[in-house]
């Protein structure tokens, strides 16, 4: 299987909350090709990336939505259920980066696993919905969690769905690293360890050299790169057409994990600890 | 001119009847989809509404773990659903319900800051407490605070939030609300003086006229002894409802829907509502008062109160939880012609019974376009409903005030 180039971009302006701005952001990024599109930084939440994300959600048909999500204003509960939501919505376009602002690596890799153990309350072909028979939901396919974390304990099941991909597909930024198997994209700076994941990116300005990122990717030292936008609409169209190299002819139909051939490959918390 | 009659509409999961999603105009898949929110939000939005509503539970489904088989599901998120919705309406407001106990206050201003900002000043927050004791475990703790340190808890985390609220306008620019539609849904006296200090909508139930005339009238008298004008808090009681071309037919479509509740699907909606697993009993059996309040997480005397009559009288489970199913919640439950309806809307606002309705199909999204294309006609007609919007943010279409007092400087 020949490997896709990922191209993955981030937002922190406060602007992104304000909707004429945010709707151009994304029209640019789907045109620039960006794969992920990072609502936040680590350093700075001017706004909830979780409502922009879900506001973004019917108007993307390609884009990867990615909201951090920060130890410091969520609970996994709130977490899993926003999340799986945001997913349907999206038609499976859903990504997520976890951040612990202030908070510990421990906490943060906590979070994701509870939120990992609410969604998988449920399995995937668990809904029967029978108008016929009267019957809805297959209940053997669905269980408490019970997971008591270090920093979290959660009953569960999450009270909505499993997301539409299982698990929206799992960012790290090495800024704020976090250890649990399965994590599906790193993001790292130059010089910067990258942690275990599926696929890694490389950081860097928007002012690339793109022969060098080319032969890096073919190389196989990299699957991608990740840019942080300082002015999102000038950046975008740079980007988007000094990358159409790398960037053409990729995968557009189908999910998110479909697009980026990154299948969930943790079935279930049980897995993981098993 | 009558006076204005203000439209939510409820949109929790598939309607009001637990049996309506098994309706051939349900669509009980579409709930997964974005298609059928963008279709939902257009429709409120042609028929002038002032909001959607969506309430919100954060106990795990199902009883003591045991999850129904035969009731659909309650919901997605509603704070996602409503962002989504945001971007595909321009006018109609998005009132969001989030707990104080289990949200903190900086988690909860930080969203409806946000939500407030990119739905163009749009957002309301049903401020709620949380009811339900299965709800504890889902945030690693045993129980739930007791009620009236809830209300206290209440009361601190919209002070808190009103600080960040005033924090990030400074920073950012002021949202074009300031801070998002305070409404409130308690009906016990803790409640209602809650209410009666922040609300500027308030969803009750009001199963009938007289009900709504003193729920009115006492909620005012509370919002003037709190300092504040009763005609800035709107009072919005449920109304669900059943129509067709004649009064005969609509009882006929209203008996269908219920005929749909079969057996299973009404003990284990009885089983939701009193938190109790009553599929291990016989349906035919009396109902098993000891061993309901033995087992119930609820308070005890509320369910001894609930069961006392049916008891009394010797109905048998299954004949209990079927007409348990027939009023879910206590609502207001309308059967007849689209006039009919539009005439008993505008005679309970000319009555001071309510400001507007907070409408709960029986079924989605079938019954919802049979209402905006057959009653908010008639409305419009009667000059009880606008036909156009008067401005862009939930404040001016709700007729408040433009600026919350609160939020000055």
């Amino acid at each position: 299987m020949t490997r896709s180039f990922i191209l993955s971009a981030g937002v922190g302006d406060p602007a992104l909350a304000e909707p004429a701005t945010s709707a151009q952001i994304l029209t640019a990024a789907e045109a620039a090709g960006v794969d992920l599109l990072l609502l936040g930084r680590h350093d700075s939440l001017p706004f909830d990336p979780q409502v922009i994300a879900a506001w973004a959600a019917p108007r993307v048909s390609r884009l990867g939505v990615v909201p951090l999500v920060s130890t410091r204003i969520a609970h996994p509960f709130h977490v899993a259920r926003a999340l799986s939501a945001i997913d349907f919505l999206s038609g499976g376009l859903l990504g997520w980066a976890p951040v612990a602002q202030g908070g510990s690596a421990a906490q943060l890799a906590d979070m994701v696993r509870a939120t990992r153990a609410l969604w998988d309350g449920w399995d995937e072909d668990c809904l029967i919905i029978d108008k016929e028979a009267g019957r809805y939901l297959d209940t053997t396919k669905v269980r408490p969690s019970n997971y008591v974390g270090t920093h979290y304990s959660v009953r569960g099941p999450v009270n909505a769905m499993r997301p539409k991909q299982g698990h929206p597909l799992l960012v790290c930024d090495a800024a704020s690293p976090f250890a649990v198997p399965g994590i599906d994209v790193v993001i790292a700076a130059e010089g910067q360890a990258f942690p275990a994941a599926a696929r890694r990116l490389l950081r860097v300005e928007p002012d690339i050299d793109v022969a060098a990122m080319a032969a890096r990717f073919e190389a196989g030292e990299i699957d991608g790169l990740h840019v942080d936008l300082a002015h999102p609409l000038a950046e975008l169209g740079r980007i988007g057409e000094s990358l159409s190299a790398l960037t053409r002819g990729r995968a557009a139909e189908g999910t998110l994990r479909e697009r980026l051939g990154l299948p969930l490959t943790l079935r279930n918390v049980y897995e993981e600890i098993a | 001119m009558p006076r204005p009659i203000h439209l939510w509409a409820f949109l929790q999961g598939i309607g009001h009847y637990p049996s309506g999603w098994r309706h051939p105009g349900a669509d009980p898949a579409g709930v997964f989809t974005m298609d059928y929110y963008a279709r939902v939000g257009r429709l409120v939005e042609k028929g002038r509404f002032d909001a959607i509503v969506f309430g919100d539970q954060l106990q795990s489904r199902g009883v003591h773990g045991r999850a129904p088989e035969h009731l659909a599901m309650p919901t997605l998120d509603p704070m996602a659903l409503l962002s989504a919705i945001a971007s595909v309406t321009q006018h109609v407001g998005l009132v969001n319900t989030l707990s104080t106990t289990y949200w903190s206050p900086e988690g909860l201003a930080e969203r409806f800051a946000t939500m407030d900002r990119i739905s163009g000043g749009r957002a309301g927050w049903n401020i709620v407490t949380t009811a339900h004791p299965d709800t504890a475990p889902n945030f690693g703790d045993d129980e739930l605070p007791e009620k009236s340190l809830r209300y206290k808890m209440a009361a601190q985390t919209v002070a808190q939030a009103q600080a960040v609220w005033r924090e990030r306008n400074a920073e950012l620019g002021t949202s074009p609300q300031a801070r998002p539609v305070f409404v409130q849904a308690g009906q016990s006296a803790d409640g209602r003086d809650f209410a009666a200090s922040i609300a500027e909508a308030i969803f009750c139930s009001a199963p009938t006229m007289e009900d709504g005339i003193a729920f009115r009238n006492d909620m005012r008298a509370r919002v003037a002894a709190a300092g504040r004008d009763p005609d800035a808090v709107k009072i919005m009681p449920g109304l669900s409802f059943i129509l067709a071309d004649t009064e005969a037919a609509a009882i006929a479509k209203d008996q269908a829907i219920l005929d749909l509740a079969d057996e299973k699907l009404c003990i284990e909606y009885l089983s939701e509502s009193l938190v109790c697993d009553l599929t291990q009993f016989d349906v035919n059996g009396p109902i098993p008062v000891e061993a309901i309040l033995a087992q119930t997480i609820l308070p005890k005397a509320d369910i001894a109160r609930v069961l006392e009559k049916p008891a009394a009288i010797g109905l048998s489970l299954g004949k209990f939880a079927a007409g348990y199913v027939r009023t879910p919640r206590g609502h207001n439950v309308f059967r007849g012609t689209a006039s009919q309806l539009a005439n008993m809307m505008i005679q309970w606002i000319e009555a001071g019974a309510c400001d507007g309705f907070t409408l709960q199909p029986a079924y989605m999204p079938g019954e919802l376009e049979i209402f905006v294309e057959e009653v908010v006609p008639i409305l419009q007609a009667a000059g009880a409903l606008r036909t156009e919007y008067p401005g862009s943010t939930l404040r001016e279409t709700m007729g408040l005030p433009r600026w919350p007092a609160d939020m000055a400087a």
